[in-house]
């Protein structure tokens, strides 16, 4: 065959041509083995500042208590919430893409899940933070677990909240190990090119005595396969049980359910809006546009269209059944929303998370990276105005108009969340300088010298 | 190999003759259902009425099921569903005698849905307030649009994928793809809104939101579960046999086993959340599906329609003989059934909780002369075309002995 059908489908390809097993290697390990750009020590730096105003952030919160958020009854739960949900529904993008794409033998996941994993854990990393500060005296939040004491202390396992507790930790660790046992052949080789002998060391270590045998390729692949099995599940489960905190409970808003599948979704929209985010301007300041190509970009657009319209039609059934139902909290509920005095947030999410969007439709649109780069930052805060919507116009007028209240959040609460956008952003300077952000391996896997000859049928 | 086609382009792809005798037997089973429903009607018009939904929503559940799944494969492309475009394709012709089916239960309106019984209305004060929505002309207005969205987005589609055929070439392909999108949308839509009209308003004052796509989750399930069996008929008849090989089972089997988890995801959701919530009106709707004798066929469903095939679908070889995998499939299609009439049947008794469970032989002679009909007329639309669209690009990839 002289076209395939990828060409005749007018698709690009998934690596750009004339690259060699050597090109990409040596492209690739060069980023880590180089000397540092200078940029990279710019934004490194502002990082790391905002790190410090987590810190400080924590600090005060630990010294004073969480009376310096702004809390209260009836908006008992607020940014900590918000901003774990949202954190935690980013690092989904990581997982699908890579355990379900690899499941799926979608052979373009390979030059984006080594960064989209790693963004999957700096992202739990900081979801972790917020539930944790949240209890009150975080030095207590090991009574969350369930393990024989002399206080008479047992979690109550008909909550959500206890399973995320389990879903959480369960996903930071298979996610953790996902990475890391996919990073060990990449890690050989850069040992291997390391001219520093305190580099081969700490690279070596890391590597875990590979040394590329037979058997070796053997056993990586099966735990490989297992632990994408494994990773599959957690992609509905984790945002499932986040979405179970909220739709257990009574108040309008909060009790639908359609929740499971819809957050899911919107996790998952969310997810690859950030690695949208990230892929986009990684390719151009690392000049990878031969490894994460238009193809990438146009299908991560595509997924973020169908899981966005997915999140939207969750919105549109919201809307129907409080007024279907007939249930006069619901449609309060939703005509507050619309109305009330949060309605700003609530315009704002519709245009970010359903009307931005729309504009993927178009193949001229996904195969500009810019214009897909500003899809994804109006969903970036879509998702999370989104969270700020269910959260807060659910909680500040409920059944008994004696007790509406209004919220917003103060100082220490935006600081915080500044900072562990800080922590998530120094994280990943971190990861881009001393790990190969791109799977070399299995980049080698799927260029054209590796595909085995096909013998010409008839 | 010319202009990358994967089959010279004279092989002879008609469907086979035997189908004939196929339809034959169809009819048959047709007249003597619709014979016993007629005797059913003249007996007892409610209860018809009240089987009759059950059974067509079965039939129309699996050619939604292959319109949805059609799509599906037009947007995403790749492999896997070429081989059974034309299978699938077939049932989306079938939607102007289903919507001609609907016919009775226009009819029977009063006697199936409480919100059309102005004396129940005048008591209800709940049903009065949703009277915008459940109202019996809005209600017909709303089905014929639902079917005049399916009837036409089947015949573009159709009609492309024929002149596809006759121009013998690859450029069509972008257009069907580019209906395809808007076309799921669509589908997505109009779906959840006809579940809450003909199935959720069967109990008036309930509402789950999960519904809709509960509904869509059990048409993927039917669609495979109906498509497996056909498959099968097909590996051992020209001009398929041959080409359908058991990697192709195992990509149905695979996909079985997904949306039958997704459907057991979506009805797990629904009851955690609502058994948790115990409010009164949500919680009633179960409390009728396990009581008296629904609590065995709650039973039944969970194993049935998830535990037994999820344990077997899991075996790579069950998946990859079509024979086994097709009884599983059959098994799955009698527990669609069976979920419909879980979701419908109790909403009958009217909150009368010592009602229980009792099946009617109506159940079952609804169920033939529908299938009996959409069968005979199925095979008939499956002979119009050849079994293969030998110009779709991936045909070549789909025909590969092994990845």
């Amino acid at each position: 065959m002289s076209q395939g059908p990828d060409t005749l489908m007018g698709k690009p390809p998934v690596v750009a041509p004339g690259h060699t097993s050597g090109s990409v290697t040596d492209k690739i390990s060069s980023i880590v083995l180089e000397r540092t750009p200078r940029w990279w020590w710019v934004g490194f730096g502002i990082a790391f500042l905002l790190v410090q105003l987590l810190l400080l952030s924590l600090t005060k919160l630990v010294l004073e208590g969480t009376g310096i958020w702004g809390l209260n009854i009836p908006v008992g739960w607020g940014f900590a919430i918000i901003n774990f949900v949202w954190w935690i529904g980013i690092g989904h993008a990581g997982t699908l893409i890579s355990a379900i794409l690899l499941l799926l033998r979608q052979d373009w996941r390979t030059s984006i899940n080594r960064f989209a994993e790693a963004m999957t854990l700096f992202a739990v990393a900081c979801a972790g933070i917020f539930p944790l500060i949240h209890v009150g005296r975080p030095w207590l939040a090991y009574w969350l677990l369930p393990y024989p004491n002399t206080m008479g202390l047992w979690p109550q396992f008909r909550s959500p909240l206890i399973w995320d507790v389990f879903a959480v930790t369960t996903y930071a660790l298979v996610s953790l190990l996902f990475w890391y046992v996919g990073l060990i052949p990449d890690l050989a080789t850069l040992r291997d090119r390391s001219r520093r002998k305190w580099k081969k060391i700490v690279y070596g270590f890391g590597a875990m005595g590979w040394r590329g045998s037979a058997v070796h390729w053997h056993n990586y692949e099966v735990a490989y396969l297992l632990l994408a099995g494994l990773a599959t599940p957690l992609v509905v489960s984790v945002h499932t049980v986040v979405s179970f905190d909220f739709a257990v409970g009574q108040i309008a808003g909060w009790h639908a359910t359609i929740f499971p599948p819809y957050f899911v979704a919107g996790a998952i929209f969310a997810g690859f809006a950030m690695v949208l985010t990230l892929a986009i301007p990684l390719r151009a300041a690392f000049n990878l546009q031969d490894f994460i190509t238009l193809r990438h970009i146009q299908n991560m657009a595509k997924v973020m269209l169908a899981t966005g319209l997915i999140v939207a039609y969750g919105y549109m059934v919201e809307i129907f059944m409080a007024f279907y139902s007939g249930n006069q909290y619901e449609e309060f509920m939703l005509l507050n929303r619309i109305g009330g005095p949060y309605k700003y947030h609530w315009w704002a999410l519709l245009l970010c998370n359903v009307l931005a969007p729309q504009i993927l439709w178009i193949r001229a649109v996904r195969s500009r990276p810019w214009i897909v780069f500003l899809a994804a930052m109006f969903v970036n805060v879509g998702m999370w105005l989104e969270r700020f919507v269910i959260v807060v116009t659910s909680l500040h007028r409920d059944f008994l108009p004696s007790s509406w209240g209004m919220y917003s959040g103060t100082f220490w609460d935006w600081a915080t969340f500044v900072g562990t956008i800080g922590l998530f952003l120094a994280l990943l300077f971190l990861f881009l300088r001393f790990l190969p952000m791109i799977s070399i391996f299995e980049m080698r896997t799927i260029l054209p010298e590796a595909k085995r000859p096909k013998e010409s049928s008839s | 190999m010319t202009d990358g086609l994967a089959l010279p382009a004279d092989t002879d792809l008609s469907a086979p003759a035997s189908l004939d005798g196929v339809r034959r037997r169809a009819w048959m089973v047709a007249t003597v259902g619709i014979a016993a429903s007629g005797l059913g009607f003249a007996l007892d018009s409610t209860q018809f009425y009240r089987s009759y939904l059950v059974a067509w929503l079965f039939w129309l559940g699996i050619a939604l099921g292959c319109f949805a799944l059609g799509l599906l494969h037009q947007l995403t492309r790749g492999a896997w569903g070429l081989m059974v475009r034309r299978i699938l394709g077939a049932a989306t012709r079938t939607f102007p005698l289903l919507a001609l089916l609907f016919i009775p239960i226009v009819l029977g309106m009063k006697e199936l849905y409480l919100w059309a019984q102005p004396e129940v209305v005048a008591h209800d004060e709940l049903i009065q307030q949703k009277l915008w929505y459940l109202e019996p002309r809005f209600f017909i207005a709303r089905a014929v649009f639902y079917f005049a969205v399916w009837i036409s987005i089947a015949w573009v589609l159709n009609r492309l994928s024929l002149r596809q055929d006759s121009e013998r070439s690859h450029k069509l392909f972008r257009r069907m793809q580019f209906f395809a999108g808007p076309g799921l949308v669509l589908y997505a839509l109009t779906a959840t809104f006809a579940s809450v009209d003909w199935l959720m308003s069967l109990d008036p004052h309930w509402y789950s939101s999960i519904f809709g796509i509960s509904f869509i989750g059990g048409h993927a399930v039917s669609a495979l579960a109906w498509l497996i069996p056909v498959a099968l008929y097909f590996t051992r008849r020209p001009p398929l046999e041959g080409l359908l090989r058991p990697r192709h089972f195992h990509d149905y089997g695979k996909l079985l086993l997904a949306f039958v988890m997704l459907w057991t995801y979506f009805q797990l959701s629904q009851l955690i959340i609502i058994w948790s919530g115990n409010l009164p009106e949500e919680v009633k709707w179960y409390l009728a599906r396990t009581e008296g004798g629904w609590k065995w066929i709650s039973i039944a469903l969970a194993l049935g329609h998830f535990a037994l095939p999820f344990v077997l679908l899991l075996s790579r070889d069950l998946k990859r003989d079509a024979r086994r995998l097709a009884s599983v499939a059959l098994i799955l299609l009698a527990m669609r059934w069976l979920d419909l009439y879980w979701l419908a049947a109790p909403a009958f008794s009217h909150g009368d909780s010592h009602a229980g469970l009792s099946f009617h032989w109506l159940d079952l002679a609804t169920v033939f002369a529908v299938g009996g009909l959409w069968t005979a007329f199925y095979t008939q639309q499956l002979q119009r075309r050849p079994m293969l669209p030998v110009f779709e690009p991936y045909l070549g990839e789909a025909l590969e002995d092994e990845d």
